[in-house]
């Protein structure tokens, strides 16, 4: 099976997945107790943040296999982490954010949990615009390869934020806190997500791969008059 | 009063509508790059 092919049946079972545990969420699954249908939100919000801690921790890892291995497979696989995560975070604030406004009251709160996302997508955010400033594929890789290591410190902090400090956002819910019509859509979205996760880091270093191919092709030869 | 939030099926709508219409966007950017790629020399 071609690579393509296996991209694209992740992809398609992601999506399908999606739409499956979406429509469970929304339409099967009991409202709340206390949050009632807003609640819902917790089907795309919970799978959205487990996969950007995810993807940024698979970037800590290439950027690690990076500057051990020098390999550029690494790097491209960097790249591609580092957009998808950031992609995630920021939808991960807007649904926090639309969650909040009705259980909270308001859209954002400086709260440890909340903070130390924002301090996670502002700092990626930082090595995704670096790695476009730099031309130098070697000295782009390196670079930032090494602030992506800086930056995973937050990582476990953002994961623990809410059992270290006093936080108005809840803590990690479990099977056994949860009623099991509301584990099933938010596994299926999990899976759903990940799935897809897959496809586009596969698609996304492809992209990387061949530009580093490009920038470091030697230039053509003058045709000769 | 049951103490449950009563509504806010438009925060709901909203949070799917954007997650699902962004990650469709990114795709449709991917497939574009990828395409455009393969048609660059």
């Amino acid at each position: 099976m071609s690579r393509e092919r296996l991209a694209l049946g992740f992809g398609l079972l992601g999506i399908a997945l999606l739409g499956w545990g979406s429509y469970l969420g929304l339409f099967v699954a009991p409202p709340d107790r206390y949050m009632g249908d807003v609640q819902r939100i917790m089907y795309v919000h919970v799978p959205t943040a487990w996969l950007a801690l995810v993807v940024f921790t698979l970037a800590f890892i290439y950027a690690v296999l990076f500057l051990v291995h020098r390999s550029w497979r690494w790097d491209a696989l960097h790249e591609a982490s580092l957009e998808i995560g950031v992609l995630f975070t920021g939808l991960l604030c807007i649904q926090g954010a639309l969650w909040g406004k009705p259980t909270w009251g308001v859209y954002w709160a400086w709260d440890p949990r909340l903070t130390t996302v924002a301090v996670m997508l502002l700092s990626f955010t930082g090595i995704l615009s670096l790695r476009h400033f730099l031309d130098d594929p070697l000295r782009r890789a390196s670079w930032s390869a090494a602030t992506t290591i800086l930056a995973s410190a937050n990582v476990p902090v953002v994961y623990y934020s809410v059992r270290w400090w006093n936080s108005l956002h809840q803590l990690q819910s479990t099977p056994k806190t949860v009623n099991s019509s509301m584990v099933e859509p938010l596994r299926i979205n999990a899976f759903g997500l990940l799935f897809l996760t897959i496809a586009l880091i596969m698609a996304r270093s492809w992209i990387a791969e061949s530009r580093r191919r490009k920038a470091m092709a030697p230039p053509l030869a003058k045709e000769s008059s | 009063m049951s103490g449950m939030i009563q509504g806010g099926w438009e925060f709901v709508w909203a949070a799917y509508g954007i997650t699902f219409t962004t990650l469709s966007l990114y795709c449709f950017s991917l497939w574009m790059r990828l395409r455009a790629d393969k048609n660059e020399p």
